[in-house]
């Protein structure tokens, strides 16, 4: 849907001219919340010619009008709203129902706070915005049809709200049947657009007019940022675009709400249970958003010596620290008397297991072990899609968000130590030292072995882009696809390490990269990612618009060439049905060709470099392509590797 | 690694309760054919191509060294989630060809003499 609508006959006067009010005092006043309020409704005060322009016509009336022009279109003042959210980019591939917002975008606002990003499918402006969220605190703007766009979206869409990551979605939609143009425009209006993705937002609304825009976009990006953090939806009728701004118009004040605490009697029967254990263990999950939560874990795990068992959705625990004790789990979970589950997507996979395919279940924990939940999953639960996993029953379920509640947590632990306890809890400091060694020097033998295997192995890609990045402020923008990272890299910071898609909907992670880069670049931190190349496959034009915008990723392909976890499954199933295993690369690997992903980057316009299959020539390969990084540009090194 | 943990425990104990007739010796076989046979058969997606296990815990490494009648059972009746090769998929001549290729798979370098390792 690219075709123009002509509406003027005559040249384009300026905005000025029309409304009588200097656009760069308009924008200068605009930047500011109070002001851009002020402006706003200054300019949409002036009843601009061409407020009709969209009116259907009678049959045989003309529909030439000469002076018909639109001085301050209703996209402007919607730019005016989305400005006062300190939104910095919008990402989307172009398209017409939203082309008058575009159009303001990039002329009325100068392609500035927010900035246009192009990209070449729906699902790569989800997932850019959904990694740009959960490394720089905030939400980036998509704008997408409220169709076609929004069926290519969805599956991105839902991977953030399962991540519990906020952005802002702008949908285009007709909602006035009676000015649709005949064709596509009626092919791709919708009467609900947010109805495909509602399962999986937080809230949605299609405003009618301009003040009912400004009021629930305003409401939209408050309720998105509040924990439980969600996608919303913002349905944007042409319409109310394209024409031209009258009456009265304003834009709420905006503010922040502060985050849920946990109930301090809460909080405290939390603290006498962990201060009473024995062995009590720290399970987090989506717990930290900043470094802020990782500071506030590292303190209440001291104040216990309780060790933490990070799921690896987020950086909740620097690694180096003693009581980061994330690959003793087993053992951790199979000996704790208390465990405290700090936003755990899965309380109940973190007591037991499942055997495929016979399902049975093998218990992990104790059976009397006393399990503390604090989240705020029962907030965001919805009954179709079943993101909420098997219902597992706390001694002390605490509803709040975790991150917020760890400082109150604790004070009440302190609060409850007699300084005997104190004391004892203290002797157990030298034990937990040798054991966090220990299980360090077991992930480093473990990572040995294979180390010179050709292809290379994972734990070889991972140990030789940490010994290129060791030095560096860095940030591993997807930090689930390979466990290896989490295991030896030096973690201290929140931004060290990103975590994954968030539903495991594959797609995710070369455009989360770019997103997550996007933001990094701002901060001065120097972004790499281990990408699948089964994920690159489902969207590579995300490598043009990190060549285009300048976004410096290094993506490091764990090329395994397949999608080899459904190797094992069918695998598994011949072998239950007594037939033959080695059929089990049809359909899943990817050779015969074999993609060359070097060459894919750059027929992208991204510096590539590979494929790559000798081990000792993946670290000279990475400090070259990071040259080209740390000059600002993107950058990709085709590694050929072992399956997992 | 629980997973890990208990499928290297789940060997052992296979290699100890295995009969007396999978307690012969190796016969022999051939590591070039076992190596062609162990990536036909996919057991190198899990196990990866020097049986250094994969980066997961559902992947283990295959220990090195143990004897021909521990991994013959693991492979005709395995214990948890691996699937079962029987003689019909894999004859007793191949399942010796896939031993010659693991016993042929030299040692990996210590964690403490690889520099990269270290830090």
């Amino acid at each position: 849907m690219t075709q123009a609508r002509k509406k003027t006959t005559q040249p384009p006067q300026t905005p000025e001219d029309e409304s009588g009010l200097d656009r760069r005092s308009f924008l200068k006043g605009a930047a500011a919340a109070g002001a851009a309020t002020a402006a706003a409704m200054a300019a949409a005060t002036k009843v601009a010619r061409g407020a009709e322009a969209r009116a259907p016509k009678a049959e045989g009336e003309a529909n030439a009008r000469g002076d018909s022009f639109i001085a301050r279109p209703g996209s402007d003042f919607m730019l005016d709203v989305i400005r006062t959210l300190n939104i910095d980019y919008f990402a989307s591939n172009p398209a017409s129902s939203f082309r008058s917002l575009h159009e303001s975008i990039v002329n009325y606002g100068g392609n500035k706070k927010p900035e246009f990003l192009t990209c070449m499918h729906e699902e790569s402006s989800v997932a850019i915005a959904h990694g740009y969220a959960k490394a720089a605190g905030k939400p980036m703007g998509v704008l997408c049809h409220g169709s076609v766009g929004l069926q290519h979206a969805a599956m991105a869409v839902y991977n953030a709200w399962a991540d519990r990551v906020p952005v802002m979605m702008f949908a285009g939609n007709g909602m006035d049947a009676n000015k649709r143009r005949p064709g596509v425009e009626w092919t791709h209006c919708v009467q609900d657009p947010a109805g495909l993705v509602r399962d999986f937002i937080k809230w949605d609304d299609q405003p009618a007019s301009l003040q009912h825009f400004a009021e629930s976009t305003v409401r939209a990006y408050k309720m998105a940022m509040s924990p439980p953090q969600e996608p919303v939806l913002i349905t944007l009728d042409i319409d109310l675009q394209e024409e031209a701004i009258e009456g009265k118009v304003s834009i709420p004040k905006f503010s922040l709400a502060a985050p849920p605490q946990a109930d301090e009697r809460a909080l405290r029967d939390a603290a006498k249970m962990l201060v009473a254990a024995q062995n009590p263990v720290i399970v987090a999950d989506r717990c930290a958003r900043s470094q802020e939560g990782v500071e506030a874990l590292v303190k209440l795990a001291e104040s216990l010596q309780a060790p933490v068992i990070c799921t690896g959705n987020r950086m909740n625990m620097p690694s180096a620290h003693y009581l980061n004790q994330s690959e003793n789990r087993p053992g951790l979970i199979r000996n704790a008397d208390v465990i405290l589950m700090l936003e755990v997507q899965d309380p109940w996979g973190t007591l037991h297991g499942m055997g495929d395919p016979w399902k049975d279940v093998r218990r992990a924990a104790k059976p009397d072990v006393k399990v503390i939940q604090i989240s705020l999953a029962d907030f965001m639960m919805k009954s179709n899609y079943q993101d909420f996993q098997r219902f597992c029953p706390a001694d002390l379920a605490v509803s709040g968000d975790a991150q917020t509640s760890l400082a109150p947590l604790t004070a009440a632990v302190k609060r409850e130590m007699s300084s005997t306890r104190a004391a004892e809890l203290a002797g157990k400091a030298d034990g937990l030292k040798k054991r966090h060694q220990d299980m360090q020097e077991r992930m480093k033998t473990a990572a040995a072995l294979g180390w010179d295997a050709s292809p290379v192995s994972t734990a070889r890609l991972s140990v030789e882009l940490w010994n290129a990045v060791k030095n560096e402020n860095y940030c591993l923008a997807v930090s689930d696809r390979i466990a290896w990272p989490k295991r030896l890299w030096r973690t201290t910071q929140f931004t060290n390490m990103m975590g994954g898609s968030g539903a495991a909907g594959v797609g995710y992670s070369s455009p989360g990269a770019v997103g997550v880069a996007l933001a990094n670049r701002d901060k001065g931190i120097l972004t790499v990612t281990l990408q699948p190349d089964g994920d690159m496959c489902y969207a590579p034009g995300v490598l043009w618009t990190a060549a285009h915008h300048k976004i410096p990723l290094l993506w490091v392909m764990y090329n395994n060439r397949g999608y080899v976890q459904e190797v094992m499954h069918l695998q598994r199933m011949a072998g239950l049905h007594r037939r033959d295993p080695k059929t089990a690369k049809v359909g899943t690997m990817i050779y015969d060709p074999e993609v060359d992903f070097a060459k894919l980057a750059q027929s992208f316009g991204v510096w590539g470099e590979g494929p790559i299959s000798d081990p000792s020539k993946v670290g000279p390969a990475l400090e070259r392509a990071l040259k080209v990084v740390k000059g600002g540009s993107p950058a990709l090194v085709d590694v050929v590797c072992q399956l997992r | 690694m629980r997973r890990l943990a208990v499928a290297l425990a789940a060997i052992l104990c296979a290699v100890l309760v295995a009969n007396a007739a999978l307690a012969q010796d190796a016969p022999k076989g051939s590591a070039e054919r076992g190596k062609k046979l162990f990536v036909d058969l996919n057991c190198y997606s899990c196990h990866g191509t020097h049986a250094q296990g994969g980066g997961r815990n559902s992947e283990p490494p295959i220990p090195l060294g143990y004897p021909f009648a521990g991994f013959l059972n693991q492979m005709r009746k395995p214990r948890l989630d691996m699937p079962a090769y029987e003689e019909k998929l894999v004859s007793a001549q191949e399942a010796a060809d896939l031993f010659a290729y693991f016993s042929s798979i030299k040692a990996a370098p210590a964690a403490k003499d690889i520099p990269q390792l270290r830090n």
